[in-house]
């Protein structure tokens, strides 16, 4: 059978669901089939068939239209059509989606079809049919995020690194004819637990601190003793081919803490179990005490050369994006502390207290590597006017020092150099007050970017009683929220994809996807919403929904069902990002759908649909 | 076209069918010949269509061997893979080499397969009261013919659409020159915007005939009913 229905099998295998069907059961599948041919401009389901049957386009494209009349979607080759499943499988519909009523061929279409039974029977086997099925796309979305979940901790980056990440290269040597006291210098000079040793230039063993205590020093060898005596022979290598987690087995296996890398049988380098242990912590951590280590603007200049690396770094071990976010946020913060202490030592003290406020994606700790700058000043009511020259130098100070460390200046020009940013505490508030009893769109537009503040660096408590008075003002002011509500609905998600193209609403096409403004930042303007409509004080989006749950704003599910898209779009977002920063182009946000599995298309999809149905009872609320 | 047509109404294959359905012996021909064939009336979209294709080991039907047979119905302008078949020919000839590269059929194989008679007696159970459709009839149809005849000592008509024939018939009529190679069936199926199609077994370029003569019946206008007269070989 396998053989003689090859093309087709080969098709339909590529699909989701049935791509985890086991070739016995989707040979069965496959001889379920029926083919039809469909002209153009006609509806389905095909002439002559009455029965419930699932389609799968072959070749060709069919329109869903809504009892409106209105776009639903559009399919093309190997996807498939459920509507005439539904009834017959018990079909959840999505929540507050209205049934497509029309569905009709846009070219003539080759469509496969199965009988919904084949489908049922099936799904009561395969339990991965049914899932497939009888989940809404929030559901599917929660499943593919545990299961994404679950994965990060069992890969838990080790799996995913080669050893040609960690190793050390080149290997320190010494010939076997030197003495235990030569090597013991040679290591104590290079800082090195362990030495290969050599006979001429071939490595024939290995010696290590610990061979010295105890094969030496507890032996009561003289330290004349050559080392041949008493290094380890047979060593046990690793190829560089491995990843860093079979090295570590080795490591734990042999327990051995040295492990010589080798490349076409060649020693080349050695690994160590304190590189590996440390990889968890090449990290955030490590980045913000060297920042904190550097002495002038140049130096940080080098640090954050190195920024985009952590970024791919940080991908490739599998990170979530509100892990990324969260790290490079934390290292553009210590950029900031550091060049404001630079700052200090430069001008002197303050004159009155005052705190640096970052706004935007730093505030909410999900920035990403060499993302624009956003911030501000706030200063204690206490200053004089004169004052504002010290905090006119050190915002020109500070704000340079992030452009020269690779954070372009703000092309709006939110920055403490803008004379309107860097203001007392009572201007501040007046700002804030203004926003939220006067809420034209246009300042509304201009001005949600200081919705999402953080204090930095400074006195905390002038930039938390701003807040304060403003969150007891914006969760009575319905007025206030409706427009933040109405400007945040500009921005809609699309229908999903067609072919090879994104499909947005009313039908037109687009070649690449914005992940940030199509599905990240939807999501982001939600969560402001919810948060200033309950007075949550929280400005990360994940804290936000997760605070706002349960209240009058979002319920409990939906809240979840937004998370998961929310960390969904972010892991597209930090994987794409870092394909094209190791290519060494610019982190941009636009996907083309070529970049993206059948799969991932499907729960983008399903993303962007439990962000509709949230838009539109937003909508609905005001 | 016209005196073709009167040639179907005079030796018509319903009225030789008869004829040799009183001659042959009970048996899979007699059996087959006992069904009568749709009429020349029956429009396409009610015509019960056998797609078959054979492998062989040349053209010739007397000296070259038939190594497999790929069928599937098409009822009703529906393909249904649940009635598709596909079997291997054991014969005792040895294989050339040549033969084993274009249908990937290797003596290994081959000594798996079945006997002759039990394939043809499938496909005869499978095309009563249906027409065969093939691309290039030639080769289907006197195969078919010589198995008969050796299995059963005749060899009857059978009604047969050819998708090759029907294409040469839309290109004769522009009177442009064209090359013949547009009338292999993956050319043919690249015109009507049909899958890739790489072929070379019996069954996949059975399914393969069969969704060209949907795209080239859909083709035509819709309102002009396409009824078996006017594609019949």
């Amino acid at each position: 059978m396998d053989i003689e229905l090859s093309e087709i099998s080969s098709f339909i295998q590529a699909i989701p669901p049935f791509d985890s069907l086991p070739k016995p059961a989707l040979a069965r599948l496959i001889r379920e089939l029926t083919i039809n041919y469909v002209r153009k401009n006609e509806a389905l389901p095909p002439e002559g068939i009455s029965d419930p049957r699932l389609y799968i386009v072959r070749k060709g494209a069919l329109s869903c239209m809504s009892d409106e009349n209105e776009l639903i979607s559009r399919l093309g080759e190997g996807d498939l059509c459920t509507e005439f499943c539904k009834q017959s499988l018990h079909l959840p519909n999505d929540i507050q989606e209205r049934a497509p009523r029309q569905i009709t061929t846009d070219e003539d279409c080759l469509v496969y079809s199965l009988d919904c039974e084949v489908i049922r029977e099936l799904g009561e086997q395969y339990p991965s049919i049914s899932d497939y099925f009888s989940y809404n796309s929030a559901q599917r979305l929660k499943n593919k995020m545990s299961k994404v979940n679950e994965e990060a901790i069992v890969s838990s980056s080790l799996m995913n690194t080669s050893v040609s990440d960690f190793y050390h290269s080149p290997v320190a040597g010494i010939d076997a004819s030197q003495s235990i006291q030569q090597a013991a210098i040679e290591m104590t000079e290079k800082g090195y637990s362990c030495l290969v040793v050599l006979d001429k230039t071939k490595s024939i063993g290995i010696i290590t601190d610990k061979d010295i205590r105890r094969r030496c020093v507890a032996e009561g060898l003289p330290i004349t003793t050559c080392i041949g005596e008493i290094m380890t022979q047979n060593m046990t290598t690793i190829d560089i081919k491995n990843n860093a987690y079979d090295a570590l087995m080795t490591m734990t296996a042999k327990r051995i803490h040295h492990l010589p890398v080798t490349k076409q049988g060649e020693v080349v380098g050695m690994v160590t179990v304190t590189d590996l242990m440390n990889n968890e912590g090449h990290n955030a951590i490590n980045f913000s005490s060297i920042i904190h280590k550097a002495k002038t603007v140049d130096e940080l200049k080098g640090i954050s050369a190195l920024l985009p690396q952590l970024q791919i770094r940080l991908a490739k071990l599998g990170a979530s994006a509100d892990h990324v976010g969260k790290s490079v946020s934390a290292i553009t913060m210590a950029f900031t502390k550091r060049l404001i202490e630079m700052a200090e030592e430069l001008f002197g003290q303050a004159p009155v207290p005052y705190a640096w406020l970052a706004a935007g994606s730093q505030a909410r700790q999900e920035q990403l590597a060499h993302s624009d700058q956003d911030n501000g000043i706030i200063i204690c009511d206490s200053m004089k006017p004169y004052d504002d020259a010290w905090f006119e130098n050190l915002a020109n100070f500070v704000c340079d020092g992030l452009a020269s460390c690779g954070f372009i200046y703000c092309p709006g020009d939110i920055m403490a150099t803008n004379p309107k940013w860097r203001q007392p505490q009572k201007v501040w508030q007046k700002y804030f007050d203004g926003w939220v009893d006067t809420p034209t769109p246009k300042a509304l537009l201009n001005s949600s970017v200081f919705f999402d503040l953080e204090t930095i660096c400074g006195d905390a408590s002038l930039l938390d009683s701003v807040r304060k008075n403003l969150l007891q003002k914006t969760t009575k002011s319905s007025l206030f929220i409706a427009h933040l509500s109405k400007n945040a609905l500009g921005l809609r998600p699309p229908l999903g994809f067609f072919r090879d193209f994104v499909l947005e609403q009313k039908g037109k096409h687009k070649d690449t996807l914005d992940l940030k403004h199509n599905g990240i930042a939807p999501i982001v303007d939600l969560a402001r919403i919810y948060a200033l409509s309950q007075g949550i004080s929280a400005v990360n989006t994940i804290e936000r929904i997760k605070q706002a749950a349960g209240s009058a704003a979002i319920t409990k599910s939906s809240a979840e069902n937004l998370i998961d898209a929310y960390e969904f779009l972010g892991i597209l977002r930090v994987k794409h990002q870092a394909n094209r920063l190791m290519q060494g182009l610019e982190a941009d946000n636009h996907l083309s759908p070529k970049e993206l599995s059948k799969l991932e298309r499907e729960h983008l999809k399903d993303a962007f649909k439990v962000i509709k149905t949230l838009q539109d009872s937003r909508q609905a609320s005001f | 076209m016209a005196i073709n047509k009167l040639m179907h109404w005079i030796s018509g294959y319903e009225t030789k069918r008869k004829k040799l359905l009183k001659k042959v012996p009970s048996g899979p021909l007699h059996d087959f010949l006992s069904v009568p064939f749709p009429s020349l009336d029956t429009p396409m979209d009610k015509l019960p269509i056998l797609a078959v294709d054979f492998e062989t080991t040349g053209l010739d039907s007397k000296a070259d061997k038939l190594l497999s047979v790929g069928f599937v119905l098409l009822d009703q302008t529906q393909i249904k893979l649940n009635t598709s078949y596909h079997q291997i020919i054991k014969t005792k000839t040895q294989l050339e080499e040549s033969n084993v590269i274009i249908h990937q059929i290797t003596d290994d194989q081959k000594e798996q397969g079945q006997p002759l008679n039990v394939v043809v007696e499938k496909l005869l159970e499978a095309l009563a009261g249906k027409v065969m459709l093939v691309h290039f009839a030639r080769i289907e149809r006197q195969f078919l013919q010589q198995a008969c005849l050796e299995l059963y000592g005749f060899a009857p008509e059978f009604p047969i659409i050819d998708t090759l024939v029907i294409a040469k018939r839309q290109l004769d009529k522009r009177d442009v020159a064209y090359d013949p190679s547009e009338l292999r069936l993956s050319s043919l199926r690249n015109k009507y915007k049909l899958p890739d199609h790489h072929g070379h077994d019996a069954l996949n370029d059975a399914i393969a005939t069969a969704e060209l003569l949907l795209a080239q019946m859909a083709s035509k206008n819709k309102k002009d009913k396409v009824l078996l007269k006017d594609i019949i070989l």
